[in-house]
């Protein structure tokens, strides 16, 4: 099924890209990533994090250069495919949310693509306990709480047992113990997970590797320990250094 | 501000009906929307000066608030933008069409009754039945089950989306202006409403962010394989989901034409 080395199932080579007519936001982007690595995307806000998972699921195809999900390139041609081997959560919940019950919601994606309903349920029942949630399967989404909303979201990806998890901005918005509460459950997930976030904090507790993104480009890519430590590359590029490794 | 907040609340209660336990709700969709389909096409046929007849078609929406456990004032309240106007089609009949048709004793006098009087009150019986057995409908039908039923009886994809997609989207722009208004009454909190100054940005606001949030729910929808086909949780179709919009088609046809 994947093409080139082994358990690579993310290739992205010279990206470039910009929205219409306007400035590069992507000029040349070359990352690749494996099988059940956890990958933090940082950069300050408005570098292009966000465009670039969104290019990773084929939401805008306009681009120049190489991207390849699962072997496949991501193309108008290949989209359902794709779709099938990478799950994006919405840095705002309530876009993913958008039938009336959690489990309906949940249940969503795996009806869509043709699933038994044994099948649909055996994977709904599977996200909702990944995410702690089972209590809350038949509860409306519009009375869930901020992070009750965010796990829910969450679900609604899981129960389609995708290969790649983006996650944008997961830890927006959310208070110290769902904020605990959420790096738990990611650490328990096993898929490859890429999180973009200007919460640094939240990188360390979720993520081995560290991309940092500036300029349309990668500046550096390696592990966590290095990368979140090296205060005067971080502070170049308009990020500080965790909060916990500061005050000490 | 409040009253949006309110319509939204409301919006939310009708969703908590849809979602009960009770049977009337577990029917096929399909049934329940050909049962309401026919129902408004049956009484619309009644002639315009029937009222005593079209009276006995009240049996079905007595029906389904009764046994359905719905409350009539609430369906009435939750109605009241489209009562009005299905209300008073009928107004200017009595002023047109004065021709007298029988006259009822009264105080003593004889006080004539017009066709125009007749035919205003039929025709609001009309509407009202109309108004009622939609809400039938929707209290005990969620919005993807109706669209599923649309589906079935091959109603073209893309009207079922934008139908379904509006729906969703009156509740997306609802919590946008909810929004964008309580931001700019903080702010001008001695302020009764809004300055008129401020509405042309505050729409123009409302307009693009209901936009962003639009496309941001239909991308969710697509990243997680949705085509353009409901495929609500498929449900075992009993002798019941059969029984019921057979009965009551056949009493609909009955009582139009032999009672
Ligand atoms: N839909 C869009 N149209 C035009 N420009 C956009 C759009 N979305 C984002 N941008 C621009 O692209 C750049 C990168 O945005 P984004 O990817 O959201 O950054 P980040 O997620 O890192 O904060 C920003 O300069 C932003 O203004
Ligand atoms: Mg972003």
């Amino acid at each position: 099924m994947h093409t080139g080395a082994k358990g690579e199932i993310l290739k992205i080579e010279d990206l470039h890209f910009s929205y219409e007519k306007g400035e590069e936001v992507l000029s040349g982007v070359n990352l690749t990533a494996h099988d059940g690595e956890s990958i933090g995307i940082i950069g300050a806000n408005g570098i292009g994090k966000s465009t670039l998972m969104k290019l990773l699921v084929g939401l805008k195809l306009d681009y120049q250069g190489v991207l390849e999900v699962a072997g496949h390139a991501v193309n108008k041609k290949n989209l359902s495919h794709i779709r099938e081997h990478i799950g994006y959560v919405f840095q705002d919940s309530d876009s993913q949310l958008f039938l009336s019950t959690v489990e309906e919601d949940v249940a969503f994606g795996p009806t869509n693509y043709g699933l038994p309903p044994e099948e649909v349920e055996r994977r709904v029942n599977e996200a909702l306990l990944k995410v702690h949630m089972t209590d809350l399967r038949t509860r409306h989404n519009y009375n869930l709480s901020g992070g009750e909303k965010k796990l829910a979201a969450i679900a609604t990806i899981l129960s389609m047992e995708p290969d790649i998890i983006i996650m944008d901005e997961p830890s927006i918005a959310l208070d110290p113990r769902n904020r605990r509460n959420l790096i738990k459950i990611l650490n328990e997930i096993n898929a490859l997970k890429i999180v973009t976030s200007h919460d640094l904090d939240f990188i360390m507790d979720t993520c081995k590797r560290v991309v940092l993104l500036d300029e349309g480009r990668i500046i550096a890519d390696g592990s966590a320990d290095e990368i979140l430590k090296d205060k005067e590359l971080l502070e170049s590029h308009g990020l500080e250094l965790p909060l916990s490794l500061s005050r000490r | 501000m409040k009253q949006i907040e309110d319509n939204i609340r409301e919006l939310n209660k009708l969703q908590n009906l849809q979602q009960r336990s009770h049977w009337m709700n577990k029917l096929h969709p399909l049934g329940k929307l050909l049962v309401c389909v026919i129902y408004i096409f049956v009484v619309a046929s009644f002639d315009k000066y029937a009222m005593d007849k079209l009276l006995v078609m009240a049996v079905f929406p007595a029906f389904c608030f009764i046994v359905g456990d719905l409350s009539l004032k609430d369906g009435l309240y939750r109605m009241r933008l489209i009562l009005p106007l299905v209300l008073f089609v009928g107004v200017f009949n009595p002023i047109f069409d004065r021709k007298e048709l029988f006259s009822i004793a009264a105080f003593g006098n004889q006080i004539p009754v017009t066709g125009g009087v007749i035919s205003m009150l039929t025709l609001m019986l009309k509407g009202l039945f109309s108004v009622l057995s939609a809400y039938i409908l929707i209290a005990t039908t969620s919005i993807e089950e109706i669209c599923y039923a649309l589906r079935c009886l091959h109603v073209p994809k893309i009207i079922v989306i934008v139908i379904m997609l509006i729906y969703r989207y009156f509740g997306l722009m609802g919590a946008e202006a909810d929004r964008i208004t309580t931001a700019y009454m903080l702010r001008a909190p001695k302020q009764k409403g809004i300055h008129y100054s401020a509405w042309g940005s505050l729409v123009g606001q409302w307009l693009l962010r209901s936009m962003d949030r639009a496309s941001a729910v239909y991308e969710s929808m697509t990243l997680r394989g949705f085509n353009g086909d409901f495929r609500v949780k498929r449900k075992i179709v009993s002798a019941r989901d059969f029984l019921y919009p057979f009965i009551w088609i056949v009493l609909f046809i009955l009582l139009r034409h032999f009672y």
